[in-house]
């Protein structure tokens, strides 16, 4: 798999990486990227693209999806696939405030927008809880898990506290964290250099 | 299934399940929350996000509009033939997903204010599915037969006609998909329907 790369990306590598997917990536540098010859070949003109055998995919929560099928994290069964969808959903509504916050907000908006994050922090907090077994749906990884840790992960960097009242949230990032394959990409070289966000 | 979907008296983010289930002749029943019983309510404390739709099916229930979506369309064999067909329709949703939170974005501001702008970049985000529908690749965004995909994009290209009648002068491709999807029987009549007529596209704003 081929993976030309933005910010948008970290739940996929983190979830390729948990699942033993090797992946080629390609980063495209911002200047070359206003070129516009890459662009013109996106479907949508945007990136992530993800690239699979013959196969060109778009959109960052497609390719997700897509390999949350390929690696069978989307559930045993219809039921839990939905679950899935469903907490997905929620962490992209929270992923898309955090992006907002950070790249249209950031000096006036960073105080309100951590004072307001528990209110968000909660459901998944009692979603995590209930279910008891360390993910969000049944009993293994599923990529809104891969997902919401990503998201997480970025929460701790904008606010290391934020999940001193979320016990469950907590645990599963530290649980998270502490998986073989994660950790060893965490800890990487080829992780610590990509930015969070564009800028900065 | 025993289906049952709970929504704000307006077409808004659910308007697409329920032309999604009209066309596929699934029954559904509908419960009403205005905004008053919704403030008044301790519904709202007990959805998952504190949001609407909520779909029961069965013993489950559900919420995220985008979820509903996908479970009915695994339900009724909308999603594609195979996992690469269903990749490739959740990129095209996705794409129509960012197009419908612009819409939904322009359709709350207060005033007209963004409307010129908005639709002087709406081509931009048009073409990309003009380009798909184009050429004899078949009928559908994606293989022979419709999806998910579709009915997200059939209802927004509607509301846009709204919007500005002649958004889709310059897309053929998307004119005759439009004509071709509302020629369907169960959507010709639904959408000619004092049901769908009557409901408006937000709170306030008449069709």
């Amino acid at each position: 798999k081929l993976l030309f790369t933005t910010g948008r990306c970290g739940a996929m590598r983190i979830m390729m990486a948990d699942q033993g997917q090797e992946w080629k990536e390609i980063v495209v540098d911002f200047a070359d990227w206003m070129k516009g010859d890459l662009k013109a070949t996106c479907v949508f003109g945007q990136l992530p693209k993800l690239e699979d055998g013959g196969f060109a995919l778009y959109q960052s929560n497609a390719i997700l999806r897509h390999l949350g099928r390929n690696h069978d994290a989307y559930g045993k069964d219809g039921k839990e696939a939905a679950l899935i969808d469903m907490m997905c959903d929620g962490v992209e509504d929270l992923r898309l405030k955090y992006v907002k916050m950070i790249y249209q907000e950031y000096d006036t908006g960073k105080d309100v927008y951590i004072k307001d994050l528990p209110n968000h922090l909660d459901k998944f907090e009692a979603v995590m809880a209930k279910n008891k077994t360390g993910f969000l749906v049944g009993d293994k990884p599923s990529f809104a898990d891969y997902s919401l840790f990503e998201v997480l992960l970025n929460h701790l960097v904008l606010c290391s506290s934020c999940l001193d009242t979320f016990p469950s949230l907590k645990s599963f990032v530290e649980k998270m964290s502490a998986r073989p394959k994660i950790k060893t990409f965490l800890d990487s070289e080829a992780y610590k250099q990509l930015p969070i966000n564009g800028n900065g | 299934m025993s289906l049952t979907l709970t929504y704000f008296p307006v077409r808004g983010r659910a308007e697409v399940i329920r032309v999604m289930l009209k066309d596929q002749g699934a029954e559904f029943d509908e419960k009403v929350i205005t905004m008053e019983m919704w403030k008044e309510s301790t519904l709202k404390a007990s959805c998952l996000f504190g949001q609407l739709p909520i779909l029961e099916d069965g013993d489950l229930t559900l919420y995220q509009t985008n979820a509903i979506r996908r479970h009915l369309a695994r339900k009724l064999g909308l999603y594609g033939k195979d996992q690469r067909e269903a990749a490739l329709i959740d990129m095209m949703d996705e794409a129509i997903q960012d197009l419908l939170n612009k819409y939904i974005k322009l359709m709350f501001e207060k005033d007209d204010s963004g409307k010129e702008g908005y639709l002087k970049a709406l081509p931009t985000d048009l073409k990309p599915f003009e380009k798909t529908l184009s050429g004899d690749k078949g009928s559908f965004l994606v293989g022979d037969k419709i999806s998910l995909a579709d009915y997200a994009l059939v209802i927004l290209l509607i509301h846009h006609q709204v919007l500005s009648p002649p958004c889709l002068h310059a897309f053929p491709s998307l004119q005759s998909y439009l004509k071709r999807l509302c020629a369907r029987p169960n959507l010709h009549a639904y959408f000619h329907s004092d049901d769908f007529k009557n409901r408006p596209i937000i709170p306030g704003k008449r069709t």
